[in-house]
């Protein structure tokens, strides 16, 4: 069931009314029952793959916290990331694997022969086995109890809003407040549902809009002068940032209401100086995940420079394969490892020639903001493109500038359109991010009813109502 | 006050406060729609009086440039044509023309048109208020959309056509034409033979048009313009022949009779310097000479679904 759908919207009131007429162990019977439904809607099948997935880590969980001999506690996690690996690598990579090794047999002058399978990629799986896996992982490094209660551990694998694209709400955040019963409360529903509005505005009538003006731009690069695909390029950045941040926005004010705290996923990501601070404005949830349980576990910056170089590389290239089963997707994580192990090379040099050169630092910041967020519409590219030779042809386009006029890009309005949205979505942005570390102000109930009424307006006004996927459900 | 209670006051509050402001900014909105120069803000405000009026979709736009029109043949032009408009959506817009304007002497279509699927009728919405016929259209292809469209106001704004609106208006429409020749690109990239596909309910609609054109005493030109060189379909001829079996009429075929790629803007449509080639060959040919003088049409009777009388 997608957000920004009808049958949604006849769900969640559905929903609403049962969760908050039951309490304790009925209420969270209605959150399984629902959110299984909600899943259902896609295909009732992979249900059951969803519920052995949670089966597997609450059994692992409890074996591992009972278990104190290490050596067994060792092979218990080792079974328990093998299970989950497996379910992701044989849903996702599968046929990535095969064909890759095919092609690569191929290079090499043999000439294998080889069936891909049919697989269809059960939706949300990435997110739900990143949540189960540093569950059991936590349970192993005791720093989270094991849950016990199997109906409290299903619900918290399978809680809708976040169920099928994230944020990956971990164990020590979510089991907690699954254990106390949250009562209706005016203030979180009032901030809640100005987040949910936020979200639509944000999917409904910026991705959405976007949506088609990227597509017939990567998909005939070369009908396109090179202002054309620059504009392509710009606007699929805040595609895939507004429909991601949209979709997050929405689960976790639905989340608030009902009394949840999902923490953050999105903090202003292009307005990051560096891209060691825009990993950790986008896609938080992912990122820390990352951080935690690859990163570190590498080694982290613990082993000297070169190894953390190294380390930074392969959580960067694991991470752009976790988006995708696509060469391009490792090479926009690789892109993003290089930014990072480059800026860890060049930064101190950087900060001293500002520092000698005595450049204002608002002058400073406003060109690092630029480079990085021009830096990351490279990597878009590759993100977005169905192959190396579409991103290349998107790349020459662009880099091809001859003869190339303004006055020619086609749909002039419709840009015009997503740039003044895109414009007053940054500027709600600067105005919080120029507050620096001041505490945000407490909005008053008028003033958010105000803002939900004018994002309704927005909507009406300026929606795609096509039913378009949220990107990162593919994921 | 309980919380459940101030939420409900908040949420009915939200909801008058949306409503109300829906209605007026719609009315705001659809006051700046009516100034436009946009085709179809001219069409329902009314008092346009062009002589020949063309109907297509894009390569009905992009083949019958009017001001080339008007230049070769001296009768006032007005095209209005869009991409993706098929003849049952030309239909409607024709009847509405003459309900809201002096009839034409002559209407122009460009019969492949007839391959387009009802597309556009998710952008004739804005209009959809001023017409009962757009609104029929509009209801048959979108059912959902039409009820929240008569919810809120502002939801038929929310159109391709109300940024249109907005662009042209301090200027004319009628200037709008590729003006680029077709990238070098496009001019060499191997095509397959493809076919024209008449959906049924298109050619029965382009009957009825022609149908109650010639009742009515108006010319009618069936025209077939030129595709890319490379683009031709190989089934015209037949096509052309079924259309002119159905619709009783001649269909003008001029699918090849440009063959410079730098008079096309890409395989599909013909481009300005293209247009006015074109026009001049319509010209040469006689396909803007009226067989009976002005004065003898009979007036339009509306009918509110668009279909034959």
């Amino acid at each position: 069931m997608l957000f920004n759908s009808l049958p949604f919207l006849a769900f969640l009131p559905i929903f609403m009314t049962f969760y908050w007429s039951t309490s304790g162990r009925a209420r969270l019977w209605v959150m399984l029952v629902g959110s299984l439904v909600f899943y259902a809607w896609w295909d009732w099948r992979f249900l059951f793959l969803l519920l052995f997935s949670s089966l597997v880590d609450y059994s692992l969980g409890i074996l591992l916290e009972n278990e104190p001999e290490e050596a067994m506690r060792r092979r218990l996690i080792v079974i328990s990331v093998a299970i989950n690996l497996g379910l992701l690598g044989f849903f996702k990579y599968f046929n990535f694997f095969v064909q890759s090794t095919a092609d690569v047999s191929t290079a090499l002058g043999l000439h294998p022969t080889y069936n891909a399978l049919k697989i269809v990629l059960p939706v949300g799986i990435s997110f739900y086995v990143f949540k189960t896996m540093s569950y059991t992982i936590d349970v192993y490094r005791r720093t989270q109890k094991a849950e016990r209660d199997l109906l409290r551990f299903t619900t918290f694998v399978v809680f809708f809003p976040e169920l099928v694209a994230g944020p990956i709400v971990r164990a020590s955040r979510l089991l907690p407040q699954l254990a106390r019963d949250h009562p209706f409360s005016y203030e979180r529903m009032v901030s809640g549902l100005t987040l949910v509005a936020s979200g639509y505005v944000r999917k409904v009538a910026i991705a959405d809009s976007i949506a088609p003006l990227v597509d017939i731009r990567f998909a005939h690069p070369e009908a396109h002068n090179a202002w054309s695909l620059l504009i392509g390029v710009y606007l699929y950045a805040f595609q895939i940032y507004c429909d991601f941040s949209g979709y997050s926005n929405i689960a976790i004010g639905l989340a608030r209401i009902l009394g949840f705290d999902f923490g953050i996923n999105f903090d202003r990501p292009y307005f990051s100086r560096s891209f060691g601070e825009f990993w950790t404005r986008w896609h938080i949830s992912l990122s820390s995940w990352l951080r935690d349980y690859l990163y570190i576990s590498l080694g982290g910056n613990r082993g000297g420079t070169w190894r953390t170089y190294r380390n930074l590389m392969v959580t960067m290239l694991l991470g752009g394969l976790w988006h995708g089963a696509s060469w391009t997707f490792v090479a926009w994580g690789g892109l993003h490892g290089l930014y990072l192990v480059t800026q860890r090379l060049i930064g101190p040099a950087y900060q001293r020639v500002i520092r000698a050169l005595r450049v204002p630092s608002v002058v400073s910041n406003a060109f690092l903001m630029l480079l990085v967020f021009h830096l990351t519409c490279f990597g878009w590219v590759f993100f977005r493109a169905h192959s190396f030779s579409n991103a290349f042809d998107v790349l020459w386009g662009i880099a091809a500038i001859r003869g190339a006029r303004l006055a020619d890009v086609d749909n002039k309005w419709r840009i015009l359109k997503c740039a003044v949205l895109i414009a007053v979505m940054l500027g709600f942005e600067a105005t919080s991010f120029l507050r620096k570390g001041q505490r945000a102000p407490e909005f008053s109930p008028a003033w958010r009813l105000a803002f939900v009424a004018a994002c309704a307006w927005v909507v009406l006004l300026f929606g795609t109502f096509s039913g378009n996927n949220f990107i990162y459900f593919q994921f | 006050m309980s919380d459940v209670r101030r939420a409900l006051i908040w949420f009915v509050a939200l909801v008058a406060i949306v409503i109300a402001g829906d209605h007026v900014l719609a009315w705001v909105l659809h006051k700046v729609l009516m100034r436009s120069q946009f085709r179809y803000s001219r069409l329902y405000r009314g008092g346009n009086s062009a002589d020949l009026i063309v109907l297509g979709d894009s390569r009905g736009v992009h083949s019958f440039y009017a001001p080339a029109i008007e230049e070769v043949t001296g009768l006032r032009a007005m095209n209005l044509s869009y991409n993706s408009m098929s003849p049952r959506i030309a239909e409607a817009i024709l009847m509405d023309y003459v309900e809201h304007n002096r009839p034409p002497r002559m209407v122009v279509i460009e019969v492949t048109s007839s391959i387009v699927s009802g597309a556009l009728a998710s952008e004739l919405q804005t209009y959809a208020g001023l017409s009962p016929r757009l609104a029929a259209l509009y209801a048959e292809e979108h059912p959902v959309a039409a009820v929240a469209g008569r919810t809120f106001r502002l939801f038929p704004l929310n159109s391709g056509f109300f940024l249109e609106a907005l662009h042209y208006m301090w200027q004319t429409d009628q200037d709008w034409i590729h003006r680029d020749a077709m990238p070098p690109a496009l001019r060499t990239r191997p095509r397959n033979p493809w076919r024209l596909v008449p959906f049924a309910d298109n050619v029965d609609a382009l009957v009825r048009i022609v149908g109650l054109l010639h009742h009515r005493g108006i010319e009618v030109r069936l025209v077939i313009a030129p595709y890319g060189p490379s683009n031709v379909p190989v089934n015209v001829t037949a096509y052309a022949a079924l259309i002119t079996r159905r619709a009783q009429t001649p269909v003008w075929n001029y699918v090849g009779a440009v063959t410079d790629p730098d008079e096309f803007a890409d395989q599909v449509h013909l481009n300005e310097r293209g247009s006015r080639v074109f026009l001049r060959m319509l010209q040469r040919d006689g396909a803007f000479g009226m067989t009976s003088p002005p004065g003898s049409m009979t007036p339009f009777h509306s009918h509110p679904h668009g279909g034959s009388q």
